[in-house]
């Protein structure tokens, strides 16, 4: 599938996660997109599922100590704390906890598919954009695991050394010099960049396959399904 | 009429000495020249001037005139150059632009103006001239470095050029991925010049080798005949056998870490160790071998005591330190002096005293940033060394240093096991000394920025 018509439609799916409320049908869109995320990479796709349904999970555990919605059956009424109020559980409070659970894990799991499985460079470059921000979007996308690295292997070279870092305050002289490596990156890119030619005039695109029967059903179905999710469930 | 022609040569970067004085060359179209020299003699200067990055990307003082394809690089910048010429630098993150392979390939292409129809079909069979056709639809962030590095190989040679400049291009790969890549290189149809450490697979391809020293050419000549010269005059550089060993009897030392069957595993990921144990003994170096993957990093690393066995024990006793890879970019103090006293609470006079022992008092208030790749490294030694530890756990030392650079970390690690130290050496290069070499595992491609 093309990446526009892809877009689209996991756009689609997030809204529908919010515009729908029925347990059925935010179940049945988890389920799917999950078995879209599982199209990636074993070892990419780990942190962003577990990530999304952990969240999920957190939600659905955790909202129903956190307000009282006064309707349903009462559960369980736990002790009155100071700024919280009283803590209790009814049923109206665990569908709806369910409920925002199941969107947030809507949401986010369209968000990891996009950034699973979509090719973020033709993306880019098929919304007509200028070249240039074309491309400082995929050098962003590229940035955060070369920072992630080279953080990580400055840690190492700390502790290395017998050094520990204490919390957020030591971990944070390492910002400085992260920043210098990457800006030290950065030239090492440009330099690379220009040797290819990057700023010749007269640049063409790489052609993009026309779009397949499958792509117009995709946009047409991000359209339908936000439609529905408006009007029926 | 040659490709190639550099006269009287001579750049200085700004602010700085000359890197290169008084070069002269031709270069002939489809020949192959292994260029060699100790980091710092100039080399990829050169590679720099013959791709007009020098002096157009980084200013200077410029003289002398090279001429590439007709091209006068005084009056044609980089851009223009681009396609005539293609370059392969040393480090495959710093050169990579798009997510996708095949969008990466396809990049230079674009720059160039090369007709939209005639991309796709030079991209592919780019991507397969280096036996990585299976990559185009994967992401770049999923390749490990082998496999980044012939796509930037891909990369260049999409563009069809003349000239095809390396710059130490298989410095961050093991030996098996080097010989792969210098293999593809070898296939190339255009002329090469090849700055690399790994002078003999640089002279296996070679038709011609030239020697830089101190900015100056001091040999220029066929490979044959420099052979010759580099084996009587630069015996590190005609290499080819490997020295014999420190004595294989371990020195009856105490066993300072012990690990038995130990186990490890990346979050979810398959298992990098799976019943590994290992014992190193105060006063020996141990090597440990194998292949990209087959799990030296992380062993050294549960030896060191920056991470845990999944399962298994590991005992220790004594303080060990651990340089890791590529140490010059994991600096993180704003003076070399600093650097190096952060091992030692902040004690600069040990710091001033360990900085003299590696030669680099002169960097005492310099950023660790502003030194050059050797004298980063050296840096790095400096800061694991500083608190005298009983075990120094050193990852992939050699890899991208030059022969000289590597005979005095020879030397150096002798000394530390002489002086009861233990050392745990996880390398792939079989010229390091070792009373003891431990093969790992089984060889497996990962990825290097997950």
């Amino acid at each position: 599938m093309s990446p526009g018509p892809a877009t689209a439609l996991l756009a689609a799916v997030a809204t529908a996660g919010f515009l729908v409320d029925r347990l059925w049908a935010l179940a049945a869109m988890v389920v799917i997109l999950v078995a879209v995320c599982l199209r990636a990479p074993v070892e990419r796709r780990f942190i962003y599922i577990s990530g999304a349904l952990f969240s999920a999970l957190g939600v659905i555990v955790i909202s129903p100590l956190m307000w009282s919605s006064g309707g349903g059956t009462l559960l369980w009424e736990g002790p009155t704390l100071p700024v919280i109020g009283p803590i209790d559980i009814s049923t109206d409070e665990i569908q709806i906890a369910v409920v925002n659970g199941l969107r947030l894990a809507v949401v986010a799991l369209a968000f990891s598919a996009y950034t699973l499985l979509v090719d973020h460079d033709r993306l880019v470059s098929a919304a007509g954009f200028a070249r240039r921000s074309a491309l400082a979007v995929a050098l962003a996308t590229r940035l955060v695991p070369t920072l992630e690295r080279d953080a990580a292997g400055m840690a190492d070279s700390v502790r290395g050394r017998g050094v520990h870092l204490h919390g957020a305050r030591g971990y944070a002289t390492l910002l400085s010099p992260l920043v210098a490596g990457s800006l030290e990156r950065a030239t090492g890119l440009a330099e690379a960049m220009e040797a290819r030619g990057f700023g010749r005039s007269g640049a063409t695109r790489a052609p993009r396959p026309p779009w397949a029967y499958a792509d117009y059903v995709a946009l047409g179905g991000a359209v339908v399904l936000v439609g529905v999710a408006a009007l029926w469930l | 009429m040659a490709l190639a022609s550099v006269s009287d040569l001579s750049f200085a970067y700004p602010g700085s000495i000359p890197a290169v004085r008084d070069i002269s060359l031709e270069l002939e179209a489809g020949e192959i020249v292994a260029l060699l020299g100790p980091s710092g003699s100039g080399k990829s200067t050169l590679l720099r001037a013959l791709a007009g990055l020098v002096p157009h990307f980084h200013g200077g003082t410029f003289s002398g005139r090279v001429v590439v394809a007709g091209l006068d690089t005084r009056t044609s910048g980089p851009a223009d150059l681009a396609g005539t010429v293609a370059s392969v630098f040393q480090d495959p993150e710093d050169q990579i632009v798009m997510t996708r392979v095949e969008n990466e390939v396809a990049f230079g292409l674009e720059n160039l103006g090369v007709p939209p129809e005639q991309i796709w079909p030079r991209t592919h069979a780019a991507l397969a001239q280096v036996g990585a056709g299976h990559l185009a639809e994967r992401r770049t962030v999923e390749l490990s470095g082998g496999e980044l590095q012939r796509v930037c190989l891909a990369s260049a040679l999409a563009l069809e050029p003349q000239l095809l400049l390396l710059d130490e291009p298989t410095s961050q790969l093991d030996a098996e991925g080097a010989d792969a890549f210098l293999a593809h290189v070898e296939q190339a149809r255009c002329a090469v010049v090849l700055s690399e450490q790994r002078v003999d697979r640089a002279l296996a391809i070679a038709d011609r080798v030239i020697m830089m020293e101190e900015g100056r050419i001091v040999l220029d000549a066929p490979v044959a005949e420099a052979r010759g010269w580099l084996s009587t005059r630069r015996p590190r550089y005609g290499g080819g056998a490997v020295p014999d060993d420190p004595s294989p009897s371990v020195p009856g030392g105490q066993p300072l870490v012990r690990l038995d069957d130990v186990h490890f595993a990346y979050g979810g990921g398959p298992e990098v160790l799976g019943g590994a144990s290992l014992v190193v003994h105060r006063g020996e170096i141990v090597a440990l071998e194998g292949r990209n993957g087959s799990g030296k990093t992380t062993l050294a690393r549960i030896a060191a005591g920056l991470v845990q066995p999944t399962s298994g024990t590991v005992a220790r006793d004594g303080r060990a330190t651990y340089l890791s890879q590529d140490p010059g970019r994991h600096l993180v103090r704003e003076t070399a002096l600093d650097e190096v006293a952060l091992g030692v609470n902040g004690d600069q006079v040990r710091a001033a005293a360990a900085l003299e022992r590696f030669g680099l008092t002169f960097a005492t208030s310099r950023h660790p940033r502003d030194l050059s790749s050797g004298e980063r490294e050296r840096l790095g030694i400096a800061a694991i060394s500083v608190s005298e530890p009983d075990l120094l756990v050193l990852d992939e030392p050699t890899r991208g240093i030059d022969p000289d650079r590597k005979a005095a970390l020879s030397e150096w690690l002798l000394e530390q096991a002489a002086s009861g130290r233990a050392v745990l050496v996880a390398t792939h290069d079989p010229l390091l000394p070792a009373h003891r070499r431990v093969r790992l595992g089984q060889p497996l491609e990962v990825p290097v920025a997950v």
